[in-house]
């Protein structure tokens, strides 16, 4: 096999996860909600966009509308999952992504159930090498990186970035201050929807075909992982956490056919991936990287009255 | 005393079969500093908590500028002009001392998601000019070179300096304060009411908790004492002082 195909396969799913990573640190990293539903609506993102390009919409369009419509549906679970505990919305959100994908195994009519769909392609031109399609591929994934990254950065460093870590960290107290909770949180959870979503659009766009085993739990441990190694709160840990966990993942995959060990070597990476966590919250519990400061106009102000005294 | 700011009439709240308030019933004028005293487990907090909204009350009512407010979140019931600091401060660790004091700011535009998000030229004048209130508040307590450090790394004293702070910073009708010069060193306390009393008198109303009577009965226009849910007495500072039942209940009876 071309090995540059192998690198630029390994760039493309270091986009995808990185987009899916910043959703979650979004809802995680700055408002504390475990939500460990993220492969829902991947997968509805996914499915959204596979159904819509047979029916012959331009793809940018398809890409918008699995976005909305994950964001729809995640605000619509946040509205009684949100009233949870942070323990509880867990639970409810780990749920709701098994359910969800049980669901469209077992409804035929939705998308032939185990037998997947496959999504015709979009974006090809006569002529076009495989490289030159997959290297497409990697400039609208991160185009789209690039957007959400942007749009998370804007909102982190903003009143209302600062208002989401201040309902991470108490959220009795910012009630007291005048923030109103679940509002705030029914927002982030949407937005963190549609972005996972558009990350699910991209993945099925590239991949060309999708069943509902693509969308186990461990996708969403996954992310967790890119998220807990990267650094919460900080959206370039994020993207480094991505591209390590890819990494770490393609590697373990090279290095399991070579080595003998006394577990079955296709369960290697998880345990490998377990311990992975156990040391990131044992030596390293903030990430690689610190959380970042809320960087307004505020903080230039405090900070040159702090050299003026 | 019907023009009262604050008026409670009725407040009962019970948990399970314990009667924490018990048909209390009080009212704080507009500024002036009213002190609430009485034995821990008297009800004062919960007091405290069903005003703001954090317990619902089981029966009764809170009127604040002639308002009903007994049934409104706290969010709500801080956009009527009430803020409030807790007896153990609740700052956001992870956030500056800044961010802390930020947080309070009424009425900031970039507080919407859209408005953080696509108006930000129209909001960020509005942060410096926050910032600089915040900073005004933080020298007076004697935290402006702390304005950039995590609230985490804050001193227990400065960590109560700054949750009364970041309650001032809400620029409040009426202040909630449990217990402010708890846990800190006397000096410090009797600087809090003196803080407290300069802003009493531009015009912001306090109705505090406070253990340290001697000092709380030199700066508060009115007291009531509680005592098993119960209001037991009510009067001027040195009435309740020279009063046998305000003796009883914090020395036991004979």
């Amino acid at each position: 096999m071309d090995p540059l195909i192998y690198i630029l396969d390994l760039v493309v799913f270091i986009g995808i996860f990185a987009i899916v990573a910043l959703s979650l640190n979004l809802e995680y990293g700055f408002t504390g909600l475990g939500n460990f539903g993220k492969v829902a609506f991947f997968l509805i993102g996914a499915y959204t966009y596979a159904l819509l390009i047979e029916t012959g919409l331009s793809f940018v369009l398809c890409l918008i509308i699995a976005a909305l419509l994950s964001g729809l549906i995640g605000s619509l679970i946040s509205l009684p999952a949100l009233r949870l505990r942070e323990d509880y919305l867990a639970i409810v959100t780990l749920a709701f992504g098994e359910i969800i994908r049980i669901v469209v195994k077992a409804e035929h009519w939705i998308a032939h159930g185990v037998w997947g769909i496959s999504v015709p392609p979009a974006i090809f031109w006569q002529g076009a090498s495989f490289r030159m399609i997959i290297v497409t591929h990697i400039g609208l994934i991160f185009l789209c990186l690039l957007i959400c990254f942007i749009l998370v950065q804007l909102l982190t460093n903003s009143p209302y970035g600062r208002i989401i870590r201040a309902i991470r960290e108490d959220e009795i107290a910012a009630a007291t201050l005048g923030k109103n909770r679940l509002e705030y949180k029914a927002q982030v959870f949407m937005m963190g929807s549609a972005i996972a979503g558009l990350g699910g659009a991209l993945f099925a766009q590239y991949i060309g075909y999708i069943e509902p085993y693509m969308f186990l739990p461990m996708l969403t441990f996954t992310v967790w992982i890119m998220v807990l190694l990267g650094g919460p709160a900080n959206n370039w840990g994020v993207l480094l956490g991505a591209t390590l966990v890819q990494l770490f993942d393609r590697g373990t995959k090279m290095v399991k056919d070579y080595l003998f060990v006394p577990v079955d070597p296709n369960n290697l990476q998880y345990i490998l991936l377990g311990i992975l966590i156990i040391f990131i919250l044992l030596y390293r519990p903030g990430g690689l990287l610190k959380e970042s400061q809320v960087k307004t106009k505020a903080l230039e102000k405090a900070a040159q009255w702090k050299r003026h005294s | 005393m019907e023009e009262a700011l604050l008026r409670i009439r009725d407040i009962t709240k019970n948990f399970g079969g314990l009667h924490a308030v018990d048909g209390v019933s009080i009212d704080v004028g507009t500024e002036s500093t009213v002190g609430l005293v009485g034995p821990n487990g008297s009800g004062k907090t919960t007091l405290f908590n069903v005003i703001f909204g954090l317990h619902r009350a089981d029966h009764g009512s809170v009127y604040f500028n002639d308002e009903r407010i007994d049934h409104l979140a706290p969010h709500q019931v801080f956009a009527k002009g009430m803020a409030n600091a807790f007896q153990l401060p609740r700052l956001f660790h992870q956030l500056t001392t800044l961010d802390n004091m930020l947080l309070a700011a009424r009425n900031h535009k970039g507080d919407s998601l859209l408005n953080s998000l696509f108006l930000r030229t129209g909001w960020q004048h509005q942060e410096e000019e926050f910032a600089e209130k915040a900073m005004e508040i933080l020298e007076l307590l004697e935290l402006a070179h702390l304005n950039l450090s995590l609230a985490g790394e804050l001193s227990g004293g400065q960590r109560k300096l700054l949750e009364i702070g970041r309650a001032l910073m809400a620029d409040p009708v009426l202040l909630l304060l449990d217990e402010p010069a708890s846990g800190v060193n006397p000096i410090l306390g009797r600087k809090i009411f003196e803080k407290i009393e300069h802003f009493r008198q531009k015009g912001t109303s306090f109705f505090i908790i406070e253990h340290r009577l001697e000092i709380l009965m030199e700066f508060a226009n009115w007291i009531y004492v509680m005592d098993k849910g119960k209001i037991v007495i009510d009067g001027k500072p040195e009435e309740v002082v020279n009063s046998p039942t305000f003796y009883d209940v914090y020395m036991g009876e004979e």
